[in-house]
């Protein structure tokens, strides 16, 4: 076949290959706004993200910190009745614990105001300083003889790096860290990753 | 460019050209949103449909196709012409829907309706014009949209390569390349007339 033939079979073929029916432009176009310049609440399903997560985790953890400090109190007094058994925990594992409790529920708190107040809100100043106290106990924690798990140890290693971030964030204008921290958290999963791990605490062996 | 589009544009004093249009409908103006959907809609559409073959898929194509472009409408930064962007997203949201729907070239029922809907006219045998039909859809994909864009809807080999993702030369080199597939697969057909 020559290309003169396949010309005029191409041509014929833009006029009846998969020729479309007449489209309902109209109809299209009502979903189409509907779609997209509905409000968005109503027009996208609200995906959680860090921040969402931060929220939601700093809110579970005020609950989770509460009902764990009552049950605690139950256990103590169920660790005296059954003193000497394999379930007594020692000072020092109480001590990690509590520190690593209060260690998670302080960073999910900074997190969450960072999500809320990014670089301009009125607390922002305090944030650096409060992730440097949390640095020191972080890394008080990492070298902990005690701490033996080695989720909670890549957790602390995760927390390191991303409160050694939000540390470092000194001014309003140095805004660059903040897309860094973003990446960090989503990367890492780390905020999902602090919620799991204040749920699964009291199970860990340290 | 369709009726609605026109009174659109002509109720405004001033010539209203492509690119205010978009600053207008990134503003929130739905007028200006619905212009541009009026002057690219049917192509997009005719695209969409060469492409899958199912009018159905092809009007949901268009659908998402244009909630995207008003959803990502305020990152398109001119750098090339609005349709080369919107039909960009065509092809991507097209081939990606082909992708996921494979059972779609089974679909004899849809092709029955396409056959339903083919021009009339033209002294092209039946026979040889489903055959062609039949020797197109059996391209590689890569080929086939290559040839689909180019040589039967009349983008340019520039046009293609924007919305295919490939150089220019990339574009004509997969031309020649189906083309010579088409005559390779019909040739035995033509001489046996």
């Amino acid at each position: 076949m020559d290309d003169r033939k396949l010309d005029e079979l191409l041509s014929d073929a833009a006029r009846s290959y998969r020729v479309p029916p007449e489209a309902p432009l109209d109809a299209i176009w009502a979903r189409v706004e509907a779609e997209a310049f509905a409000p968005p609440a109503a027009a996208r399903r609200p995906v959680p993200d860090w921040r969402t997560l931060a929220f939601a985790l700093a809110a579970s953890l005020v609950l989770g910190v509460l009902i764990g400090r009552v049950s605690v109190r139950g256990a103590r007094g169920a660790d005296v009745a059954a003193a000497g058994t394999p379930l007594a925990v020692s000072a020092a594992e109480a001590s990690y614990q509590r520190e690593a409790e209060e260690l998670l529920g302080s960073t999910a708190l900074l997190l969450a105001a960072l999500s809320t107040q990014g670089s301009t809100g009125p607390a922002f100043a305090q944030l650096p300083e409060q992730a440097t106290r949390l640095l020191t106990t972080t890394r008080l924690l990492l070298d902990s003889p005690v701490g033996r798990n080695p989720r909670m140890k890549a957790l602390l290693q995760d927390l390191e790096l991303v409160l050694a971030q939000v540390a470092r964030l000194k001014s309003r204008r140095e805004n660059v860290e903040l897309p860094l921290i973003t990446q960090t958290l989503e990367e890492r999963d780390l905020v999902p990753r602090i919620r799991s791990a204040v749920t699964d605490l009291s199970a860990y062996d340290y | 460019m369709p009726r609605a589009a026109a009174i659109a544009i002509a109720s405004d004093d001033a010539a209203v050209d492509e690119r205010s249009l978009i600053a207008r409908a990134v503003a929130g103006d739905r007028r200006a949103a619905r212009a541009l959907y009026d002057a690219h809609a049917a192509r997009v559409h005719r695209l969409a449909y060469r492409i899958s073959g199912d009018a159905e898929l092809a009007q949901d194509l268009t659908q998402d196709v244009f909630v995207l472009v008003f959803r990502e409408l305020p990152k398109f930064r001119g750098e090339a012409a609005f349709s080369t962007w919107l039909h960009r997203i065509a092809v991507t949201v097209s081939l990606n829907a082909m992708r996921k729907v494979k059972r779609l070239r089974e679909r004899e029922t849809d092709l029955d309706e396409a056959r339903h809907h083919e021009h009339e006219g033209g002294d092209l045998d039946p026979d040889l014009r489903e055959r062609l039909a039949a020797a197109i859809d059996a391209l590689p994909e890569g080929l086939r949209l290559a040839l689909v864009m180019h040589t039967i809807e009349g983008y340019t080999h520039a046009e293609v390569g924007l919305a295919l993702g490939i150089a220019e030369g990339t574009s004509k080199a997969r031309v020649f390349e189906a083309r010579a597939r088409l005559r390779k697969a019909l040739g035995g057909f033509l001489e046996e007339m």
